[in-house]
């Protein structure tokens, strides 16, 4: 006789028993939850001896790391052993045991808040189930994740979270990968007994980038950990007690972190989600595409969500060593600048000033024609800040096959050397950041030049209570920090020991200097490397084990084009430029072009130098391409195309190389294979995807300065977070952000 | 279906190549004599004009000039009266008419450009799209 | 029947004089009350007017024919040749039942007249007609769903509500407010009855929005352009 079979015969007779007083119909699905004589018989009832399934693999493919083999400790889930370290909690075991607890408030980064009880589990001793993501793991205890008692009790909880949960899963946006949703499926019961009026709740207006239907809130305060411990904005909070209680913001007030976007992706629920994205698409009709993000030199690893031609979202993904799990609103909102002012036609500007589209033939004709006219000492070439590597070698292949060696990269400054690879990397690595106990902000704000960079050193003041030293222009940033000037005088007189924050530096164990590459752009940044420099030497920043001399870098492109040393011979070689070839710099100055010059720009939006333009030829934006980069500590990553191009637009590196055809000099490499193994020739480091090349040399190297110090204050490298690259500035969500948001 | 049966019949083997010429310019012609049924029944006189599709036809049938095995000649006829009978019948979409006949007559067109003469495969494909 | 129209229309040109008779027909929007005779007589010397099938009742229409041509009145309008024709002389003895907000006029005519021929429309537009321009809530009077005619069909429910109300209490504001409410009531689905344009032409039919058909519509690109005219 079947065990089902059996079950439901003892059920008949219960149902018989207790029909008198069982008017109202209890809430449980499972029919030997409901009769205690039923659920008794079908254990008695003779089954087979089940051998215990062998031990699952930890949730995630999590591994842990024992830092001291004596505080292992061992727990029994569901019977199975496991040796975990000491101050577990008893969720992190069970992930360990490879038992997925249902959980709402707890969030491995955040801070244990331990109150939706979602996470309860039967321990073995314990009165009560207990809500396992607050409860540390003993040494022997014994926890049981699916007993009955245990199902009931997440049944139980669940129900009350749906009792104020409008059931308007067809109208949220967050269907399909809500929290509340999967897990009701799973762990909730098929019926509710909840026959009043739902509350309801005011929606907040949180700024044009989050959108609030609070109705929906759970009270997992998610978000208002995460504002109050990543993001460092104390405007989130909870208000109200019992069933008033709601997530708010104190007073009428818009929130203003550059890192606002990540509290849509851990809310559980629909309560915030993301406003550009609001009722455009279904998530599962979209395609994940891997890459990673270049509106800044971090390198953040995403996830292009994208339907058809377009892109929908975007959204982070894990890298311990990068961005964690967190990504800036730049990164995550950009997304609409790549569908506006989107150059599509190779266009020729005719004499009456007009752009006229014309076919790739024409256009790269025109161009070859000319560029065979001009001596080789007149062409030259800029790279933007959003070039790939590839296009950036073939570029330089190209100038230098044409007989100039003039090109170099936006944002690397006047006279740039990349020589010396540490004085343009960040040597510490980003994930480094966090064992180091001072630091010192040398002309560089990375709240507004790297987002993700700023939530490390945040991470780390607020977990080692780190000193922050800062010297540039007056800025907020969201952690405590000493200011100590506005400019290089200060920096000699931390050079020269006379500053107090000397003795912070010399008594520290990881000192970390951070010099902000917009220093590049003066005209003594080599007095200023010195100095910075000698502070190094002098506070043993620099040793075998620990390098904390870093350069914080502007753009995706940069550090890639000083590996591949795109260096200009002379630095006013703009000013006689005959021939400018403009791939994508939107942000060099070209009114010192002469009149005359014959200005090609290769580009995917429409921004600043395509005014000045002769010939446009259209390329791939970074979601449309395959190419390479490399972010500030030297990790070299590849974007995958997500979409295709669009209208008539080309890759990058295929325009190189194919006007190198037309003009009779014909680069070598015909795929993207063998353009990356001339690379290899070049920086083998840019073919090592997702490894960091540390620098090899350090300043023992560099030759003592005799450059005079320039005592003009720093300036801020980035005037607004939002906009610093093309498809920033085509943004219109971007442009709204920096309306709203920075006045305040 | 059965309309598209009754009027595509396999014809006898054709004995000799001549009579597989004339069996192709009897299509020819039949296929010119519908232009104007295609052109009225998928809206195409906003896009294409009739003497461009006749061309398009023929270049469609020069594509196969150096066949001359009879009964290759009479596949091919074959799948081209099939072709004529679906198109006729409303049996493909405006879009396909456009794409095959309307712009595949232009990337037939690029390919025979004397100025790509001497060029790399790069460069033709270049000209012709993003993706190779 | 047919017998009967032709006597219905001599009764009622007897009543009434000739005079008044034609003017009523004028007034019901036959403006080519003309002495059209003379080609209306070559026509229906010709034959042609055997033509007009689609009437009701061809055999009335050729008597009527007869008729009009006698009298030196026609109905003319435009389309004399197989379309079918509306004239004054059914509505002889018929009372008119009601107009809907288009102006089609609903005549009803009980007594001696076959059952299911006693009701009938006239519509507004007299050159271009069509069935489908009986707007939904005279259509169930029209074609004998109901005998609740269209005017109390939009009133029943108003009237209902009432009756209700006034049983309970006796507030005249409250009954004023109660109607005004309903009239306020949306058109069921929210937009007016529109007649079939199929056949008609093009432009007057819905295509969907990717259709060839549909103008502006065809722009399917999912990104804006660069528009180099913003350049100086």
């Amino acid at each position: 006789m079947g065990l089902g079979l059996l079950t439901s015969r003892t059920l008949k007779s219960s149902r018989i028993l207790h029909s008198q007083y069982s008017r109202f119909r209890p809430i449980v699905t499972k029919p030997k939850l409901q009769s205690p004589d039923a659920s008794s018989a079908a254990a008695a009832a003779p089954q087979p001896e089940t051998t215990p399934s062998p031990p699952k693999k930890p949730v995630g493919g999590a591994r842990i790391h024992f830092t001291n083999p004596d505080d292992v400790i061992e727990v029994f889930v569901d019977g199975f052993p496991v040796k975990i370290p000491k101050g577990m909690t008893v969720l992190q075991a069970c992930e360990i045991a490879g038992v997925d607890i249902p959980r709402f408030c707890y969030h491995s980064r955040l801070s244990i808040a331990g109150n939706c009880r979602m996470c309860l589990v039967e321990v073995e001793k314990s009165p009560k189930p207990v809500a396992s993501c607050a409860m540390p793991a003993l040494p022997g205890m014994k926890i049981k994740t699916d007993t009955p008692l245990a199902k009931k009790a997440r049944e139980g909880v669940m129900e009350f979270l749906l009792m104020n949960h409008p059931l308007d899963c067809p109208i949220c946006d967050q269907g399909g990968e809500c929290d509340l949703q999967d897990q009701s499926m799973a762990f909730g019961s098929d019926r509710g007994r909840f026959t009043e009026m739902k509350r309801s709740v005011v929606d907040k207006n949180l700024g044009p980038l989050v959108k609030t239907v609070m109705t929906r809130c759970i009270q997992c305060t998610r978000c208002v950990r995460f504002a109050t411990e990543v993001a460092g904005v104390q405007d989130l909070g909870m208000l109200g007690r019992g069933s008033g209680e709601e997530i708010g913001t104190y007073v009428e007030k818009l929130m203003t972190s550059e890192l606002s976007g990540n509290v849509i992706d851990i809310c559980p629920v629909g309560a915030l989600t993301s406003k550009p994205f609001a009722f455009k698409a279904r998530n599962w009709e979209l395609k994940g595409t891997e890459t990673i993000d270049v509106t800044d030199a971090v390198g953040s690893n995403i996830r292009i969500d994208s339907r058809g031609p377009e892109v929908m979202r975007i959204l982070p993904r894990l890298n311990e060593d990068i961005n964690e799990e967190w990504i800036s609103d730049k990164t995550r909102f950009c997304y609409d600048g790549l569908k506006r002012q989107r150059l599509n036609d190779p266009m020729i500007r005719g004499a009456d000033g007009r752009f006229k589209a014309v076919s790739w033939r024409d256009a790269l004709a025109v161009v070859a024609e000319v560029a065979l006219h001009v001596k080789p000492e007149e062409i030259v070439g800029i790279a933007g800040q959003l070039s790939d590597a590839e296009s950036m070698m073939a570029l330089k292949d190209l100038l230098n096959r044409m007989g100039s060696n003039n090109v170099w990269c936006e944002g690397t400054g006047t006279n740039p050397s990349a020589d010396l690879r540490y004085r343009y990397l960040m040597n510490s690595s980003i994930a480094g950041l966090e064992k180091a106990d001072v630091f010192l902000l040398v002309g560089t704000q990375p709240r507004y030049e790297a987002a993700m960079i700023n939530a490390r050193i945040r991470k780390t003041v607020r977990a080692s209570n780190a000193k922050v030293g800062y010297i540039g222009p007056p800025a907020d940033f969201n952690y405590d920090y000493q200011h100590l000037g506005v400019g290089p005088k200060t920096l000699l007189e931390i050079a020269e020991g006379r500053h107090s924050f000397c003795s912070a530096i010399l008594n520290a164990k990881n000192p970390a200097i951070i010099v902000g590459s917009g220093l590049f752009e003066r005209e003594d940044k080599d007095a200023i490397f010195y100095a910075a420099e000698t502070i190094a030497k002098n506070g043993n920043v620099i040793r075998p084990d620990w390098n904390g001399f870093n350069v914080l870098l502007l753009s995706a492109a940069q550090a890639a084009a000083l590996d591949l040393g795109l260096v200009p011979e002379s630095s006013s070689s703009i000013e006689s430029a005959k021939f400018l070839y403009i791939m994508g710099a939107d942000d060099v100055n070209l009114d010192k072009v002469p009149a005359d010059a014959f200005v090609v720009y290769q580009g995917h939006h429409g921004d600043r130098s395509v005014y000045r333009a002769n010939v446009i030829l259209p390329s791939a934006a970074y979601s449309e391409k395959e190419g390479t980069y490399e972010n500030t500590e030297g990790r070299t990553q590849q974007t995958l195309p997500a979409v295709p191009t669009v209208g008539d637009a080309r890759d990058d590196w295929k325009i190189i190389r194919a006007l190198s055809e037309v003009s009779r000099i014909c680069l070598p490499y015909d795929t993207l294979l063998s353009l990356r193994s001339r690379m290899r020739t070049v920086a083998p480091n840019l073919l090592h995807v997702d490894e960091i090349e540390p620098a090899t040399f350090g300043p023992s190297l560099s030759i003592d300065c005799t450059q005079e110090i320039n005592l003009t204050p720093f300036k801020a490298a980035v005037e607004n977070f939002y906009m610093t690259n093309s498809v920033t500035r085509a943004s219109k969500i971007m442009a709204q952000c920096s309306a709203m948001l920075l006045k305040e | 279906m059965a309309f598209t049966l009754r009027s595509v019949k396999v014809p006898p083997n054709s004995a000799s190549l001549e009579e597989a010429k004339s069996r192709v310019f009897d299509f020819f012609r039949q296929a010119c004599r519908s232009i104007p049924t295609i052109m009225d029944i998928y809206n195409l006189d906003d896009v294409v004009t009739k003497s461009e599709l006749r061309s398009s036809i023929s270049s469609q049938i020069r594509k196969n000039s150096h066949v001359t095995n009879p009964k290759v000649i009479d596949l091919l006829l074959f799948k081209g009266m099939e072709e004529l009978n679906n198109i006729v019948e409303h049996a493909k979409q405006r879009h396909h008419i456009i794409g095959q006949y309307v712009l595949g007559r232009q990337g037939l067109a690029q390919d025979l450009d004397t100025k790509d003469e001497g060029t790399s495969d790069f460069l033709k494909n270049f000209y012709k799209s993003n993706y190779f | 029947m047919a017998t009967t129209v032709v006597k219905s229309a001599l009764q009622a040109i007897r009543e009434r004089g000739l005079r008044t008779f034609l003017r009523e027909l004028k007034d019901d929007g036959f403006t080519f009350v003309v002495p059209l005779s003379s080609f209306l007589l070559k026509c229906f010397f010709d034959g042609n007017l055997l033509f007009p099938v689609s009437a009701l009742e061809p055999s009335s229409e050729i008597i009527l024919g007869i008729l009009s041509s006698l009298l030196f009145i026609s109905s003319f309008d435009g389309n004399l040749i197989g379309w079918s024709r509306q004239t004054k002389i059914h509505n002889i003895g018929a009372t008119v039942v009601g107009v809907d907000k288009f102006g089609n006029k609903y005549y009803e005519k009980l007594g001696d007249t076959q059952a299911g021929r006693h009701r009938w429309v006239e519509y507004a537009k007299k050159d271009r007609y069509d069935a489908s321009q009986v707007p939904p809530e005279w259509h169930g009077w029209l074609h004998f769903i109901t005998d609740h005619t269209g005017d109390e069909a939009s009133l029943a429910l108003t009237k209902f509500a009432l009756q209700n109300l006034r049983l309970s209490t006796c507030l005249k504001d409250l009954h004023i407010l109660v109607l005004q409410l309903l009239m306020l009531k949306p058109k069921r689905y929210g937009v007016e009855h529109k007649e079939n344009l199929s056949g008609k032409g093009n432009e007057f039919i819905y295509h969907s929005k990717g259709h060839a058909l549909n103008p502006g519509q065809r722009d399917w690109t999912r990104y804006q352009s660069w528009q180099p005219t913003k350049a100086e």
